[in-house]
């Protein structure tokens, strides 16, 4: 296989709030290669967009990576600590398009002079060439008459345009990861489609590495080579898209895809995971899902698991993959959708 | 799988973990954290804050000491003329001594007396003013916000009378009015209230159109329930605030009008009165107390009302109950 | 553009016709004696009917308003009765107006350039020592009644002496730069309070705005972002009431001007209540509070400049 382009190691990320202490993101560790598309999913709140922005040194200022290592380019970014350091990758070589493309560009500057800045942060462009520049990246991310459109401000955008300019700013440098923070999240099911579609056409044009983070299982399935699932700070489980959909071994990803509604059965109430995520103020024992899972062992309220390998590229955290378990059969939902996939293989 | 990780497998001996634990849906639900109280986070935050347990006790003595004074024993009268037993002159500018703690001021007034009747005259008016002001605010802004066809008109007689700058309406209405007590709360009642009944106005157009509003109506929950739940905390958190803050602003413009002349009778102590007395007779550095004592009681009121008005509005603010 | 700034201008005219009505009908309430200079106590009542006849205060309420129009139409604010008897308000305040507007601009502009920095540099620093330090500064100035802090000021500093001498005259004098700077100092306390307050307010708003995200993954430093987008948007919504507060200039300062005895407006008026001229107060009074009208219309406009969305959405509700 080859190198990694990033590789997370034990990442833990704690945060201070109200005078205590929150551990957000509790030993994650991911590698990520390139040109590859890898989706981070995982519920609110169980830590994929705080885990990618350490990467880019945006943590909150009441956030901090307490240890654990980022590898990239062979810098350790876990250590960045000064300003400096940070913008030779923020950007540049790392870009990241967030959620909410309403509230993401500044209102009083033009959409034209937004990417401009990028250019002339990272490219070196001045004046007329950047603006030329400009006006290109306007048109390839789909951007009718861009000429014009260099000159209004945001508020003359409609939604999914908004989110094609703050791609356009994200892209602007040929970055080599590409994260997108749930880039359709807030947009109408009918420009979801064209985002994913031009976020895709323009990794290809670039070779750049993605990053999805979504809650979003049909988008996983759309777009990405391969998943990892996050539980409470934790990757729990990882492996390429088909053998998190149809092989999946942790409780939790079990739990996670029979929530989909699109496997509910007709009258049948839909599948919801009982109880809520843990406390991220206290110290976890064990398996963080333990207290969620019907199929919990002893064990899972003592000690943490490691990684278990399913298969060279799927890996999961359960007790229930080591040896001396007992045998666990996926629910019918999840052996469903196995068969299914089984015979469409055939 | 690596080095370390098959270690910490094969460490494990014990096979009796690997069984099933016992399932509690109840501990599954234990584990969600939400201790969030609105009351109780705000109270928390305003008490942690150190200086406002300064000057909470701080403004707490001034009013108990200003509302007792008059009952404890040995005060003097804030209107009596002292006079010399000696030479039967009054006893004017008399530097503070044993007798008058304050001095006596140019015609012979103990100034430790009339410093504290002073304060509890302005204090009333500041209070008076503060109430009015939440209330008529209240009243006004409701009508203007819940009578959509009103809103119009009034939006457009709030931009005119909020363009005429409040000094020049208080100095034209104590003027029309003649100088006296009513005259005081009068004009300062007329000019107060715009702001609370705007922001009241800005409240219930919020809870009209703001989407958690609608979603709870779509509910079938009833607009009373609503009212309570998302109007009534912050109006109460906001009317405390407002009442804070208009003692240091009334006190304010008591001692403006006094200082051109349109303030209370002279009979009458008041911070802004016994500050102008003070004034009159400051170039005589010997006569500089008349100023510095006043001066001094108004300046820790003003400033312990502000302060703490300001630290409530912060800490009512869920945007800080973090 | 065009369109929303006429329909603004109509909209002020409106307002100002209101205002300027509503004031005049006001003052009829003022005191009677106001009309009469000196001896109204030895005037007889057919004396004081002639005489408030001569005003045409006894006419009906609808042709003094129309009489007061047409003279205004005409630039007329009438005469003085008692601070300068005969004399037209006009050529009194025209005298006056340079005195104040000169100190009152000197003052804008030394509060915004203090106020501004004070307010970015507080932003920035949030919570640590300067912070703290400058919102003392901004709570005393607020909380404590201008009249308390600005006599300290003047008994004080004055009293400062260098070989004999006061380094700060006590008094204004024309002829003497040294006395005018004690006067503007004191008269920029309130406004560097006020500009660094709400600079600090806004930027802690922009600060937190998801933009600002953006601007910092695009891989701009903080500087950048500072001066770039946050100064930028923070400062916009103040511009609205800048051509207020320079038009008010005007107006004088009335604490400044009497403590230093300045001879401009802000004293005036005060006199002229003080000594119950009712002509230079219902001219001083509407041309105050017309002032207010033109500036927030000028600041408006000048927001739809600086704010592209102003131009375009209708404006809601009460500002």
């Amino acid at each position: 296989m080859t190198e990694p382009i990033l590789s997370v190691r034990d990442l833990v990320v704690k945060f201070s709030l109200r005078g205590q202490i929150l551990t957000a993101i509790r030993g994650a560790s991911l590698d990520l290669y390139p040109g590859e598309t890898l989706a981070i999913v995982g519920e609110s709140g169980s830590g994929k967009s705080v885990f990618t922005k350490t990467w880019i040194g945006m943590l909150d200022a009441n956030g901090w990576v307490d240890s654990g290592s980022i590898l990239f380019e062979g810098k350790d970014l876990a250590k960045f600590t000064r300003e400096r350091e940070w913008l030779t990758i923020r950007g540049k070589k790392i870009a990241m398009v967030f959620q909410d493309p309403m509230t993401a560009l500044n209102p009083l500057r033009t959409v034209g002079m937004q990417i401009q800045e990028a250019l002339e942060l990272h490219q070196d462009m001045r004046g007329e060439q950047a603006k030329a520049r400009t006006i290109e990246i306007l048109s390839e991310v789909g951007i009718d008459i861009p000429e014009v459109r260099y000159h209004q401000y945001p508020h003359e955008f409609s939604g999914g345009m908004r989110q094609r300019v703050v791609i356009a700013i994200a892209v602007a440098c040929n970055p080599r990861i590409l994260i997108c923070d749930e880039p359709t999240t807030a947009l109408d099911v009918t420009i979801q489609a064209q985002i994913l579609e031009l976020i895709r056409d323009l990794q290809r044009k670039m070779g750049a590495t993605l990053v999805y983070i979504t809650h979003d299982l049909g988008v996983v399935a759309n777009v990405a080579d391969r998943v990892a699932v996050m539980y409470a700070g934790e990757i729990i489980e990882y492996g390429t898209v088909d053998e998190i959909f149809f092989d999946p071994r942790h409780p939790y990803t079990w739990a996670l895809l029979s929530s989909l509604p699109q496997l509910g059965i007709k009258g049948q109430p839909l599948y919801s995971i009982a109880g809520t995520p843990p406390n991220l103020f206290t110290d976890i024992q064990g398996d963080a899902f333990a207290p969620r899972n019907p199929n919990a062992l002893k064990i899972d309220s003592v000690r943490r698991p490691p990684f278990f390998q399913v298969s060279p590229t799927h890996y999961a955290k359960t007790w229930l993959l080591d040896p001396r378990a007992p045998k666990v059969e996926p629910p019918e939902t999840i052996r469903a959708l196995r068969s299914k996939y089984e015979r469409y293989a055939q | 799988m690596s080095q370390k990780e098959l270690q910490v497998i094969q460490a494990i001996e014990d096979e009796a973990l690997f069984t099933f634990a016992e399932f509690d849906p109840e501990a599954a639900e234990r584990v969600g954290y939400s201790d969030y109280s609105y009351w109780g986070s705000t109270l928390k935050i305003f008490f942690k804050n150190k200086t406002v347990i300064f000057f909470l006790i701080l403004m707490a003595s001034l009013i108990l000491f200003a509302t007792i004074q008059p009952y404890l024993p040995n005060q003097k009268s804030s209107t009596k003329i002292h006079v010399s037993p000696v030479t039967g002159h009054p006893l004017q500018n008399q530097e503070p001594s044993k007798e008058h703690w304050f001095g006596t001021n140019v015609i012979g007034q103990d100034l430790w007396a009339r410093i504290w009747s002073g304060t509890r005259t302005s204090l009333l008016i500041a209070i008076i003013v503060g109430i009015w002001e939440v209330c008529f605010g209240i009243f006004i802004g409701a009508i203007w916000g819940y009578v959509r066809q009103l809103d119009a008109f009034m939006t457009e007689a709030y931009n005119v009378i909020n363009n005429i700058p409040t000094t020049i309406l208080l100095m034209l209405l104590a003027y029309i009015l003649r100088p006296s007590f009513r005259t005081m709360v009068i004009a300062m009642c007329a000019t107060g209230w715009l702001g609370m009944a705007r922001f009241v106005r800005n409240q219930i157009v919020i809870i009209r159109d703001r989407e958690y509003n609608l979603a709870s109506r779509c509910l079938g929950t009833p607009t009373s329930r609503i009212i309570t739940k998302n109007l009534l905390p912050y109006l109460v958190s906001v009317i405390v605030m407002r009442i804070a803050l208009s003692i240091p602003g009334t006190i304010g413009w008591e001692v403006f009008l006094t200082y051109i002349g349109l303030g209370l009778p002279i009979d009458t102590p008041s911070l802004g009165n016994l500050l102008n007395e003070g004034r009159q007779v400051m170039m005589a550095p010997a006569l500089r107390y008349q100023l510095i004592f006043p001066a001094v009681v108004l300046s820790v009121i003003t400033i312990s009302f502000y302060v703490l008005g300001n630290a409530f509005a912060d800490a009512s603010d869920p945007r800080n109950h973090y | 553009m065009l369109k929303y700034s006429l329909k603004r201008l109509l909209q002020s005219l409106i307002t100002v016709f209101i205002v300027i009505t509503l004031v005049f009908l006001l003052m009829r309430l003022l005191p009677e004696e106001g009309y009469f200079g000196d001896g109204y106590d030895k005037l007889t009542p057919e004396q004081r009917e002639n005489i408030l006849r001569k005003f045409g205060l006894l006419d009906p309420w609808y042709v003094q308003l129309k009489n007061f129009y047409s003279s205004l139409l005409k630039g007329d604010l009438g005469k003085s009765i008692i601070y300068r008897p005969d004399v037209p308000v006009i050529d009194i305040i025209k005298l006056k107006i340079p005195y104040s507007m000169t100190f009152g601009l000197a003052a804008i502009a030394v509060s915004l350039l203090f106020g501004l920095s004070m307010g970015i540099h507080t932003a920035r620093n949030k919570g640590r020592f300067w912070d703290k330090i400058w919102s003392g500064y901004v709570v005393f100035i607020n909380a404590v009644p201008a009249a308390v802090y600005l006599l300290f000021i003047q008994l004080y500093i004055t009293g400062l002496k260098y070989k004999g001498r006061s380094i700060f005259p006590m008094l204004f004098n024309r002829h003497n730069p040294r006395s005018w700077i004690l006067p503007l100092i004191s008269m920029s306390l309130g406004g560097i309070a006020g500009y660094a307050l709400w600079m600090r307010r806004y930027m802690v708003d922009q600060l937190n705005q998801d933009y600002i995200r953006l601007a910092r993954a695009k891989g701009m430093s903080e500087k950048q972002i500072m001066v770039k987008h946050v100064m930028r948007n923070a400062f916009v919504p103040m511009a609205q009431y800048l051509p207020a507060s320079i038009l008010l200039t005007i107006s004088g300062s009335i604490y400044i001007e009497s403590l230093y005895s300045i001879p401009g407006m802000g004293g005036l008026l005060v006199d002229v209540i003080q000594r119950q001229d009712n002509v230079m107060v219902q001219a001083l009074v509407l041309i105050y509070s017309s002032l207010g009208i033109w500036g927030l219309f000028l600041g408006d406009l000048l927001m739809a400049i600086f704010d592209p969305r102003i131009r375009l959405e209708k404006k809601e509700g009460a500002r």
